[in-house]
């Protein structure tokens, strides 16, 4: 295939998305990408450590969760402006993941699973119990707009390019890991943890890099969404339902590989608008319908599906409804 | 000259079992040391004491006279000590080839990108003969091939120290001269090798000397010929009966 043509759509792509604002999209469609934008980080950031290296934490939110609170309690508190206050998220973010992955990046499969889910649920109880600087249950609001404010506030047309710049980012990374010496020791520690020692890869660096790099997108990703939100609340910042719907769309597009996750996070972002807007009372259970029959159709997602498909010269669902009378 | 590999009461206990029990033994370069014994016997054990892959509980493994105790497998392959799994781990989503490739990207001599130790791969592949499969998944692969493809992967660190778990269990005898071969070429190389094999005249073929296990202890090291002879080798590996059929046969 030539190698220049899905670089040439991505640019094409990128270019309609950046002229969309400001002469298609209305502000609600901005919204809306905006947190397509949103869920392709969040949902690459899990594929580094879920999909390419194996390990499926369920506790990812807890960098988001971190991320927004260094930027909301960091614009509270000092009243720093929220430029300043990214790195210092990514900075939390990635000590944060780098401080749980030592212990917990021993654990294996179900146990590592538990331990990531205990952590984040942990820290959410944490952010409540510190109510001086965090402003415990009732939340705490960034000083966005009025006199204490320290820039103009980016509306939805400011959010809707913070988070395509950093999906553009987060894509570029994965892209760059699929292909590195780094990725190949991720894949093979997924696939065989004593092999990939026996072949010379030092495994608990290579696992404790990826949760880095995954804590690291997802926090700047929790540092725009609190400031966009602009009052923020533990149990939205740390919500489990923020992880499940990353990984989700992370497998369901297709983990380890470099566009499942942007498919799994636009197309589910999508649908779950679509039905919210149609299906007013039943739309979570029809959604959540929608995800276990998709599992149960594509288990390995939806880019694996395809490339297999492409390898074999044949279509692995047919096979399979041959073979067990689906 | 030190010793390739030196193990000094080597002692590894899984609750209050001795999977491997006061071991000590030294291998010279390009010696290949043949290991027997029953199931249970401790051999894959030893590997992985001596891989790292298991840390021991009491004695210490050198290579080329450093004391490699207790360092990660890593920290050790990349010493070109390199092993095969008895049971083979595949990395299943990788290409033959990448699978290979592996080796070539963390192993002594580190290619520089994912791209060239690809490109590099391809030497190993030919000397297992499986070169024609390098684009194959490994979960397509028949058991030989299987079994060709670990011993690559091995080959791809470039051992100074190779450790064969049972690259030959499962193979048809028409498949086992081509690895005793390969073998031979990499002793002849100044590979030392340590093999751990059910398949007695393959290991007889291969072993300058020969150490028997016996619930994780030594019950008999030596030359092979004298090794096969001893009484308590042919009982615990074969059975009382057949020691005592054996004993009568010789009395006459």
């Amino acid at each position: 295939m030539r190698a220049w043509l899905p670089w040439a759509a991505a640019a094409l792509g990128l270019v309609l998305l950046a002229l969309g604002p400001t002469y298609v999209l209305y502000d609600a469609e901005q919204r809306t990408l905006g947190s397509v934008f949103m869920f392709v980080v969040l949902a690459q950031g899990w594929n580094l450590i879920g999909g390419f290296a194996g390990y499926p934490s369920f506790g990812n939110v807890v960098f988001f969760g971190l991320g927004g609170y260094t930027t909301a309690v960091l614009m509270v508190k000092t009243g720093a402006s929220f430029f300043v206050t990214v790195p210092a998220a990514a900075a939390v973010g990635l000590g944060f993941a780098v401080l749980m992955g030592i212990p917990i990046l021993r654990l294996r499969g179900h146990y590592f699973a538990i331990a990531t889910l205990g952590v984040a649920e942990g820290m959410r109880e944490g952010v409540i119990n510190l109510p001086g600087l965090t402003g415990g249950n009732k939340g705490t609001t960034i000083p966005a707009v009025g006199e204490k404010a320290t820039a103009s506030y980016p509306g939805n047309t400011g959010f809707y390019f913070y988070f395509l710049i950093l999906a553009v980012i987060a894509m570029l990374v994965v892209w760059g890991v699929a292909r590195s010496r780094f990725g190949y020791a991720l894949r093979a520690i997924s696939q065989d943890e004593d092999a990939a020692a026996a072949a010379g890869i030092n495994t608990t660096r290579a696992k404790i890099a990826a949760f880095a790099l995954a804590g690291l997108l997802t926090s700047v990703a929790g540092a725009i969404y609190a400031y966009q939100q602009v009052t923020i609340y533990p149990d939205r910042l740390f919500s489990v339902d923020i992880t499940v719907l990353m990984v989700v769309m992370a497998v369901l597009g297709g983990a380890g590989t470099v566009i499942g996750p942007m498919i799994g996070a636009v197309s589910l972002q999508y649908l779950s608008e679509w039905l919210r807007d149609n299906l007013t009372d039943y739309h979570t259970f029809v959604f959540g319908a929608i995800i276990v029959a998709a599992v149960l159709i594509l288990p390995m997602g939806v880019v694996n599906f395809a490339l297999d498909a492409w390898k074999r010269r044949r279509i692995a669902l047919f096979q399979a409804v041959r073979a067990y009378r689906l | 000259m030190s010793p390739v590999l030196e193990t000094r009461g080597l002692t590894r206990r899984f609750g209050g079992v001795a999977a491997v029990s006061d071991l000590s033994f030294s291998l010279e370069e390009g010696s290949v040391l043949g290991v027997i014994g029953p199931n249970g016997a401790g051999k894959s054990t030893l590997i992985n004491l001596i891989t790292g892959h298991v840390k021991p509980s009491e004695g210490s493994v050198l290579v080329d006279g450093q004391d490699v105790t207790g360092e990660r497998p890593w920290t050790i392959a990349r010493s070109r000590v390199a092993r095969t799994f008895q049971v083979v781990k595949p990395f299943r989503d990788l290409s033959v080839r990448e699978n290979v490739a592996i080796g070539g990207m963390f192993g002594p001599e580190r290619a520089s990108s994912a791209r060239k130790a690809i490109a590099q791969a391809d030497d190993a592949l030919e000397r297992v003969d499986l070169l024609e499969k390098a684009d194959a998944s490994p979960g397509d692969l028949s058991v030989a091939d299987a079994r060709r493809l670990e011993l690559a992967k091995a080959l791809s660190m470039q051992p100074r120290l190779l450790l064969l778990d049972e690259v030959m269990a499962g193979l048809r005898p028409g498949e086992i001269q081509p690895a005793l071969d390969l073998i031979a070429s990499l002793k002849e190389e100044g590979v030392t090798i340590l093999v751990v094999e059910h398949v007695m005249k393959a290991i007889m073929a291969v072993s300058d000397s020969l150490l028997v296990m016996h619930e994780g202890a030594e019950l008999a090291r030596g030359d092979p010929e004298t090794v096969m002879r001893d009484e308590r080798v042919i009982e615990a590996y074969l059975g009382q009966r057949y020691a005592e059929r054996a004993r009568k046969d010789r009395e006459g």
